[in-house]
C-alpha cells in the first residue's frame, strides 16, 4: 500500500502530504463550523491532524474500510471519543450506518471524502446517499479525485479513472449549487538563517492560468459549499529522504542492469552450448544413419526383416516372449539351431 | 427502476453498441429492470456482434406499449417518434451526435432530426461538445454528460505499445463507405498517396459500397474482438470524418497501441492531442495527410512516442462499468427532478419548424424558377424536333458516310445533345 502512497503516513513524501493537508485545510471552516464532522476514508488521520492544527470539532465520525486505520486516525487526531465505523462505501446498508451515526449529533454535518471515490468499485450508492444527505439534512460534502488522465499511472488500487472529462460527468450529477476547484502542484525554494533555525515565511503564490494542469479535482456541495478556504500550502522538501530515494533507485537500476547483463551473458553461453550440442547431435545422427544403412544391408543379405521396421519389432517381441516362456517351463527345450 | 431504451434495430454499429453496453451494465445493478425496445419491425432478431449480450431483454414496440416505465430513453432521432407512445414517468433523449448533420441540406431527414432536439425531454449525451451545443440550444432542458466507456475486456490496453522499427507503416482505415461524412475514400486516397513503404488495411462492412479501391487488404465486417486484433497489428488509425459524435475508433486503437491521424472532427478534442498521442490533419488536405503518414513512416521514434502516449491516454479512459455508473446517476437524477417544462421546447420546436418551412419554400421557389426557365427552352426545342429538316437530319445521321464526314463535329454535337437533354 505505501508504495502507492494510498495511505498517508509520517513517512510519506512531503509533497504528497502537503497535497492531502491542503485538502483538509480548505475544508477546515466546514469541519470546525459547529456540526459533526464525518471523514469518509479517514486513513491514518495524519493530514487531517496537520491541517486542523490545535482546533478540533466537537464530534467526529471516522469512517474507513480498515478498523486499524480508524483507530490510528483517532489517536493521531487526539480524539478518543470519535465514532469509529468500518464501512464499505459501496454498500447502502453501511452508508445507512453512517447516516444513523450523524443523526446522534446536532447541527449540519460537514463530510470530507478525499481520494476515496477512485477506490470504489461503484460510486453510485455514495453519490446517491451524499446527494440525499445534502438535500434533506443540510450536510455539506467536500470530495476530491486525482487527475489520473494526466499521469496515466496504472495504479492497481484505483478502480475508476478520473480526468477533466470524468469530473465533468460527475459535476452533472451534483446538486446545481456547488463549488469546484482544481488543485495544482507547487515547487519553490526558501532562505533560512545560517544557523538553520526554523522560520515561518509568508508566501505569495501565483497559481493557475495557461498551461495549468490539475493534480486533483475538488467539489463541494451542500448549503455551506461556498465556505471553503482558498489558499496554498508549501512545505520544506525532505532533501535527505528524496536523495535517499533517488540514490536507492539509481543503485537498484545499476544492480538490475548488471544482473540483466549477467543473465544475458549466461543466456548467450547457454545458446553457444545449445549450438555445440546441436552440432554434436547432428554428427551422431549422421553416424547412426550410416550404421543403420550398414545393418540394413547386412539384414537384407541375411534375408531378415530390417531392424526398426514393424515386422522386425514384432519378431523381436515374439522371440522375447518365447524366451520368457522357455525360462519358466519345467523342461527347457533346446532352441532351434 | 424500470428503464426502456428505444433503438431502431440491433445492427452492429457504434451507436447501438453504446446503448447495448449501457443496458448491459445497468441491468447488473440490483433493482434495475432494463429493456431494449425495437421501434422498427424486425424480421428476425439478430444478435450478430453482440452474442455475449444475448441475455438482454428486448421487446418489440407493440409489447412495450402495454408496459409502464420509470423512464423511457430515445437513442436515435427516429426513435423519438415512439418515445411518447410509451407510458413513462420521465422521458429522456440520449443524443450521440447532432444527427441532422448526417443528412445533406436537400434531405428532409435533416429537418426532422433537428426538430427532435426541441422535444420536452431531459438530455443525456456522450460528448462535451454536444453537451455545450445542447446547453446553447436548450438552456431550459437538463443535460447530463455520460461519456462512452471502452470495453476493456475486448479492447484491454496493452502492457506496452508494439514496436515497428522497420516494417512498412501499417495504416488502418475504418468506416462506412456509404456515409458521406466518414470520407472513407478520401482516407484511402491519402494513404495511397504515401511515398514511404506502407500497408493499408480497410475495414468495411459493405464491400459493394466501397467499390474498387487501392488497398493492400480489405476486411470486414469484423466482430469487436477481431477489430481489437486488427488495431493491435496497426500502427496508425486514419480517419478523415467530418461528422462524429464521441469518435470511438481511434480511442479503441489507442487501447491496442495504435496512434491516429485524424481530422479535427467533433469529439477528437476529448482525447486526441496533436503531437502527443496522434496527429491532426487539415480538412480536405489529402496530400498533407499523406505527408503526415510519410513522416510517421520515416520517423519511427515519433511513431513510437505517439503510440506510447496513445496507450497511456487509453489507460485513463473509463470502462463501461464506470461510464454506466454515470448513466445510472443521470437516469436517477432525471427521475428525481421534475420533467422539463414543455413551453420552452414547444416554442423552440415551432421556431425551428418555421425556419424549416421557410427553407423548404425557398427550395420550392428555386425549383419553380428552374422549371420556368427550362420550359422557355423546351418549347422551341420540341418544335425543332418536329420539323421536317430535323427528321431528315435524323435519317442522315444513321448514314455511314455522313457519320464519317461529321466525325470532326462530334465534340460540338455532343455538347448540343447535353444542352438539349
Amino acid at each position: 500500500m505505501s508504495d502507492w502512497q494510498e495511505r498517508i503516513t509520517h513517512e510519506t513524501a512531503p509533497a504528497i502530504r502537503a497535497e492531502h493537508e491542503l485538502r483538509y485545510r480548505i475544508a477546515a471552516p466546514l469541519v470546525l463550523g459547529g456540526g459533526p464532522w464525518c471523514d469518509l476514508g479517514c486513513g491514518n488521520g495524519v493530514a487531517a491532524a496537520a491541517a486542523l492544527g490545535d482546533a478540533r470539532p466537537a464530534h467526529a465520525v471516522l469512517v474507513d474500510i480498515e478498523t486499524a486505520a480508524i483507530a490510528l486516525a483517532s489517536a493521531e487526531l487526539g480524539m478518543p471519543e470519535t465514532v469509529q465505523l468500518d464501512c464499505d462505501l459501496t454498500d447502502p446498508v453501511d452508508l445507512q450506518r453512517i447516516d444513523q451515526a450523524l443523526l446522534d449529533f446536532e447541527g449540519n454535518a460537514a463530510v470530507t471524502c478525499f481520494e476515496v471515490v477512485e477506490h470504489l468499485s461503484t460510486f453510485l450508492p455514495l453519490l446517491d446517499w451524499a446527494g440525499r444527505l445534502a438535500r434533506e439534512r443540510g450536510a455539506t460534502f467536500v470530495i476530491s479525485v486525482p487527475n489520473d488522465a494526466f499521469w496515466s499511472i496504472r495504479n492497481p488500487h484505483h478502480l475508476t479513472a478520473w480526468s477533466e472529462g470524468a469530473f465533468e460527468e460527475l459535476r452533472g450529477l451534483l446538486p446545481s449549487e456547488h463549488t469546484l476547484l482544481r488543485q495544482v502542484a507547487l515547487t519553490g525554494s526558501a532562505l533560512v538563517a545560517w544557523d538553520g533555525e526554523r522560520v515561518q515565511h509568508e508566501l505569495e503564490v501565483g497559481a493557475g492560468g495557461e498551461g495549468m494542469v490539475a493534480s486533483h479535482f475538488i467539489a463541494a456541495f451542500g448549503p455551506r459549499h461556498g465556505d471553503l478556504w482558498r489558499g496554498a500550502v508549501a512545505v520544506q522538501t525532505d532533501m535527505l529522504e528524496q536523495r535517499r530515494w533517488e540514490r536507492q533507485r539509481e543503485s537498484n537500476v545499476v544492480l538490475a542492469e548488471q544482473m540483466a547483463r549477467e543473465q544475458k551473458a549466461a543466456i548467450e553461453a547457454q545458446e553457444e552450448i545449445i549450438v555445440a550440442q546441436r552440432e554434436e547431435l547432428r554428427e551422431h545422427t549422421a553416424t547412426f544413419d550410416e550404421w543403420r544403412t550398414y545393418i540394413h544391408e547386412l539384414e537384407r543379405e541375411l534375408g531378415r526383416p530390417l531392424a526398426g521396421t514393424p515386422e522386425a519389432m514384432q519378431r523381436e517381441a515374439r522371440a522375447a516372449t518365447d524366451l520368457h516362456d522357455s525360462s519358466h517351463s519345467a523342461d527347457p527345450v533346446e532352441p532351434p539351431a | 427502476m424500470k428503464v426502456a431504451f428505444l433503438v431502431n434495430d440491433l445492427q452492429l454499429s457504434g451507436g447501438v453498441g453504446v446503448v447495448v453496453q449501457h443496458a448491459r451494465q445497468l441491468s447488473r445493478i440490483e433493482g434495475w429492470d432494463v429493456t431494449l425496445i425495437l421501434v422498427r419491425e424486425q424480421d428476425g432478431l439478430s444478435w450478430r456482434g453482440y452474442e455475449h449480450l444475448a441475455h438482454l431483454r428486448v421487446r418489440p414496440r407493440e409489447e412495450a406499449l402495454c408496459e409502464h416505465y420509470d423512464i423511457a430513453v430515445a437513442t436515435w432521432w427516429e426513435t423519438t417518434f415512439t418515445l411518447f407512445e410509451l407510458s413513462a414517468d420521465r422521458y429522456a433523449y440520449f443524443v450521440q451526435s447532432l444527427e441532422d448533420r448526417f443528412y445533406r441540406h436537400d434531405e428532409a431527414e435533416q429537418l426532422g432530426a433537428g426538430l427532435t432536439l426541441d422535444l420536452p425531454v431531459a438530455f443525456i449525451t456522450e460528448a462535451r461538445w454536444i453537451a455545450d451545443t445542447l446547453a446553447g440550444l436548450r438552456p431550459d432542458a437538463p443535460c447530463y454528460l455520460v461519456r462512452n466507456g471502452i470495453d476493456k475486456d475486448v479492447f484491454g490496453p496493452l502492457e506496452q505499445a508494439p514496436i515497428n522499427a522497420a516494417q512498412p507503416l501499417r495504416v488502418l482505415v475504418e468506416g462506412a463507405p456509404n456515409a458521406w461524412f466518414k470520407h472513407v475514400h478520401d482516407a484511402i486516397h491519402a494513404a495511397a498517396a504515401m511515398r514511404e513503404p506502407h500497408h493499408v488495411t480497410v475495414v468495411c462492412g459493405d464491400h459493394e459500397a466501397l467499390g474498387e479501391v487501392v488497398a493492400d487488404e480489405i476486411v470486414g465486417p469484423l466482430s469487436h474482438r477481431e477489430m481489437a486484433d486488427l488495431y493491435e497489428r496497426s500502427d496508425v488509425v486514419l480517419k478523415l470524418s467530418s461528422v462524429e459524435g464521441m469518435f470511438g475508433p481511434p480511442l479503441e486503437g489507442f487501447h491496442r497501441g495504435a496512434t491516429c491521424v485524424v481530422t479535427p472532427v467533433t469529439g477528437h478534442e476529448e482525447y486526441v492531442e496533436h503531437g502527443w498521442n496522434g496527429l491532426l490533419a487539415d480538412w480536405g488536405d489529402l496530400r498533407g495527410t499523406a505527408r503526415q503518414l510519410d513522416l510517421l513512416a520515416r520517423d519511427r521514434e515519433l511513431l513510437h512516442f505517439l503510440r506510447t502516449n496513445a496507450l497511456e491516454t487509453a489507460r485513463a479512459w473509463p470502462s463501461w462499468q464506470q461510464s454506466s455508473q454515470f448513466m445510472a446517476g443521470a437516469l436517477l437524477a432525471i427521475c428525481r427532478e421534475p420533467p422539463p417544462a414543455s413551453a420552452a421546447g414547444a416554442a423552440r420546436l415551432l421556431a425551428d419548424l418555421r425556419a424549416g418551412v421557410d427553407a423548404y419554400n425557398g427550395h420550392l421557389r428555386e425549383r419553380m424558377d428552374f422549371a420556368r426557365r427550362a420550359m422557355r427552352y423546351e418549347r422551341p426545342v420540341a418544335r425543332l424536333r418536329r420539323s421536317p429538316t430535323w427528321q431528315r437530319l435524323s435519317v442522315l445521321r444513321r448514314n455511314r458516310l455522313v457519320k464519317f464526314a461529321a466525325r470532326p463535329l462530334r465534340p460540338l454535337t455532343r455538347r448540343a445533345r447535353e444542352l438539349l437533354s
